[in-house]
């Protein structure tokens, strides 16, 4: 299916504007990459130190954990046919949970457990209203997204008398001796648990998606449901469990992303700061496929993790708002050169069985 | 627009009677669910939103509750079943609604009762601009950039203008030209999202959320860079002179409301009203959130469509971005509130009727101003409107569930056994009951449904 798709974009529009303005931006980026390593001492030189420096990744890294799993999350959901919009809000609760339940019990992995509880529960309540009462999907996950960004702050502020929770203990990086020296590429080998927890959750996301039954019937249930119907499987239930799995999978990015800083920030659009519609963006880029996703979140976190260095060592005299737009920006260019992403043929469509 | 693969074979008519074919495909999910949203009957919206309203504040009862329990306090505020509470929900609820209206009897222009009303004038602006777009089959959920940018646009041209003129007179072009600003700033800030979506395909989702978050970044690098009052240490613009702001009549200067603001925006729900319902614009752009294939086959050039229509929503949140420069603040400050947002579901709880964003404007003007109240006397978190927002969204794009409910009890009255229905019933509208069966009719009802497959 999806291979189809990618050779249809190939021979299909290979002169569109939006690819000559694509091949354009990298032609540039390559441009200015070469010119910093030809002449080490311009700001493009000390722009690719930062690019290949070690601390970048481990940054890229931290900062891809949320984006990931929501990812992987929203690839499910949307694949079995609910787009799950609320992806963000799946985010907010869990990092509430996690360090609410971390600070009452003392353990991470409990906050881990709650997290994900949280997430999950919210998500049971999207799939209620999406799959049971027909809701709109794009509206109840805007709802879902509007529920938690106000419940994190009001439980925090229940409970710590403020929209930012109290701090609480962090995991420490997992250190592989003798593979985290090696410069730049040394960082994969010396990251908290919840890295190696992503990249086992792409590629069991990915073995589940193309090599399981489960991952046939959740894309047929995004694609045709009527056969799946036919061929005697559940489509409500499979949609149910696609969703519920994004819950899981959120859970798991939002408690990782409060634990690893150890704290819950509520204020304003809280510290999950439209991360989970990053995530969407991600997806649609990766084609709805893990190891896609993976990528261009890694892209996205990247960039962020650029924007972080540059203004902590004031590369470029770009003002900090400006800077910190930088992601955002990069998704609507994104979304505008490869947005005609071929969404599963049912997505976003009420199923209702023919047997009633 | 209709670049996808398949021909248009919308089967819209079919959901009604509850089985769309699996097969329906082609166009985005949007504008379908929007005519759903539009097809039900007036009479049926109102039960809906009203439904949910009740259903939120009984969710919101049970949150109050609760987050008693989780809080300390040395004396229960109330007690049930014999547990103590550390928060009434009766007193929040009673401070919520009844306290944005202060105390009438000894004060009919009272301050709170203008912070009510000055809330609702900006809400009005936000909901109708939302309104604007899902009546289009967009979903603009960057009405609250579009504000800010429409707001700093605004404080900033009319106090450059403000030196030019003064007095009366000063007054009488300055407020014109401040929402003119603040309605083109918006206006072209609302037409990128719609360009990307006509021309690019870029889901408006998506880009007007980033753009939400560009606006506010952007916002603070212009005041903090260009536009800083020096002779404050908060990131504002300078504060705008008194003539060059909306006069307050009958109210009093100090409560930032004015009437004529009031006026102003009500009066723009009726053109806006009379602009879908009764030009051939209005047409174009309802038959192209209805039936976009149906609207280019009848000659609608759909991508100007667009365009236009998220310009139009544009223009009117950045007019709403003025009239809160012009009206509550006197100048430009990072932070402004979530009107964006309140509009959207100022929006949906009106039916996307701009007459109806009146009434649930007022509404939201209550919870906001409420809130206030809410925060001063009780020691309940004033992020509840956050919840009970999310909620009634949540509960409005659900009609099928209060249908289903409504069905029972209709189709139940008659034979006289009410037992079941009558309990789920109950749920929705009393909100002083049974607070645990709420929680349990939600997961009980579907299971319900699920048994009748068989």
């Amino acid at each position: 299916m999806s291979s189809e798709t990618v050779r249809g974009r190939l021979t299909d529009g290979e002169l569109s504007p939006q690819r000559v303005a694509g091949l354009v931006a990298a032609v540039l980026l390559a441009g200015l990459v070469l010119w910093g390593f030809a002449f080490p001492e311009t700001q493009a030189g000390r722009f690719v130190a930062i690019l290949t420096d070690r601390s970048t990744l481990a940054a890229t890294l931290r900062l891809s954990v949320p984006i990931a799993f929501a990812a992987l999350g929203g690839i499910f959901a949307e694949k079995s046919g609910v787009i799950n919009i609320g992806l963000e809000g799946l985010l907010i609760v869990s990092a509430f949970g996690g360090v609410y339940m971390a600070d009452v019990t003392g353990s991470v992995w409990m906050g881990l457990a709650a997290g994900i509880v949280a997430s999950t529960l919210l998500a049971l309540l999207f799939a209620v209203v999406c799959i049971e009462f027909r809701a709109d999907q794009i509206i109840a996950g805007l709802a879902i997204w509007l529920i938690a960004l106000g419940l994190a702050p009001f439980a925090s502020q229940v409970v710590y008398g403020g929209p930012n929770t109290a701090s609480v203990d962090t995991v420490d990086a997992i250190v592989i001796p003798g593979l985290s020296s090696i410069p730049f590429f040394g960082a994969l080998f010396s990251a908290t648990p919840f890295v190696y927890l992503m990249f086992g959750a792409v590629a069991a996301s990915w073995w589940t998606l193309n090599r399981t039954s489960f991952g046939r019937w959740v894309n047929a249930s995004g694609e045709n449901p009527k056969a799946l119907d036919t061929a005697g499987v559940n489509v409500t239930r499979v949609r149910y469990a696609a969703v519920l799995l994004s819950g899981v999978l959120c859970g798991f990015g939002g408690a990782a992303l409060s634990l690893s800083i150890g704290q819950f920030v509520g204020s304003g659009s809280t510290m999950v700061n439209g991360k989970g519609f990053i995530a969407i963006v991600t997806y649609l880029f990766g084609n709805y496929n893990p190891v896609g996703a993976l990528l261009s979140t890694m892209l996205f976190a990247g960039l962020d993790a650029l924007q972080l260095t540059l203004q902590a060592r004031d590369v470029f005299a770009v003002p900090q708002p400006l800077v910190r737009t930088i992601p955002y920006v990069t998704v609507i260019i994104v979304l505008a050169l490869f947005g005609r992403t071929r969404i599963p043929k049912a997505a976003g469509e009420h199923y209702e069985s023919g047997d009633e | 627009m209709s670049s996808d693969d398949t021909p248009n074979t919308e089967t819209d008519a079919a959901d009604s009677d509850g089985r769309e074919p699996g097969t329906n495909t082609g166009q985005s999910d949007a504008p379908a669910a929007i005519e759903r949203l539009v097809r039900a009957s007036a009479v049926e919206r109102a039960l809906i939103s009203v439904s949910a309203l009740l259903l939120s504040v009984a969710v919101g009862f049970v949150l109050i509750l609760a987050a008693g329990r989780m809080t300390t306090c040395s004396t229960a505020a109330t007690t049930y079943f014999g547990v103590g509470f550390c928060y009434d929900p009766v007193t929040v609820y009673d401070l919520l609604f009844l306290g944005a209206f202060g105390d009438l009897s000894s004060d009919l222009i009272n301050g709170q009762l203008a912070t009510t009303l000055s809330q609702t004038t900006v809400l009005m602006f936000t909901g109708v601009a939302v309104a604007v777009a899902f009546r289009a089959g967009i979903f603009n959920i960057g009405t609250q950039g579009q504000l800010v940018v429409g707001a700093l646009g605004s404080a900033v041209a009319t106090l450059w203008a403000s030196t030019l003129v003064s007095g009366v007179v000063g007054t009488l072009l300055l407020l014109p030209f401040g929402l003119a600003v603040g309605a083109f700033v918006g206006g072209v800030y609302g037409a990128i999202p719609g360009a990307l979506k006509a021309y690019a395909d870029a889901n408006e989702v998506i880009t007007t959320i980033m753009l939400n978050f560009v606006a506010t970044a952007v916002a603070l690098y212009l005041v903090q860079d260009h536009f800083q009052d020096p002779e404050s240490v908060a990131t504002q613009t300078v504060p705008l002179p008194e003539y060059a702001t909306f006069p307050s009549v009958i109210f009093r200067a100090r409560d930032d409301f004015s009437l004529v603001a009031f006026v102003v925006a009500a009066a723009l729900l009726v053109a806006v009203y009379l602009l879908i319902e009764r030009t051939s614009f209005g047409y174009d752009l309802r038959t192209s959130g209805i039936q976009p294939e149906a609207a280019e086959y009848g000659g609608v050039d759909a991508a100007r469509t667009v365009v236009a229509s998220m310009t139009l929503s544009g223009a009117l949140a950045g007019m709403g971005g003025a009239v809160y420069v012009l009206m509550i603040i006197g100048n430009f400050q990072t932070g402004v509130p979530a009107y964006g947002f309140d509009g959207i579901t100022v929006s949906i709880l009106a039916g996307n009727n701009p007459l109806g964003v009146g009434f649930a404007a007022l509404l939201f003007g209550v919870l906001k101003s409420g809130s206030i109240v809410v925060d001063v006397g009780t020691d309940v978190p004033p992020q509840l409107v956050g919840v009970l927002r999310g909620l009634i969204i949540l509960f409005v794009a659900m009609p099928e569930f209060f249908r289903m409910i409504g069905t029972r009890v209709w189709s139940v009255r008659p034979s006289g056994s009410g037992g079941q229905p009558v309990t789920d019933g109950g749920t929705v509208a009393d909100s002083r009951g049974d607070v645990e069966d709420d929680v349990d009719a939600e997961s009980g009802v579907p299971t319900e449904g699920g048994e009748r497959d068989e």
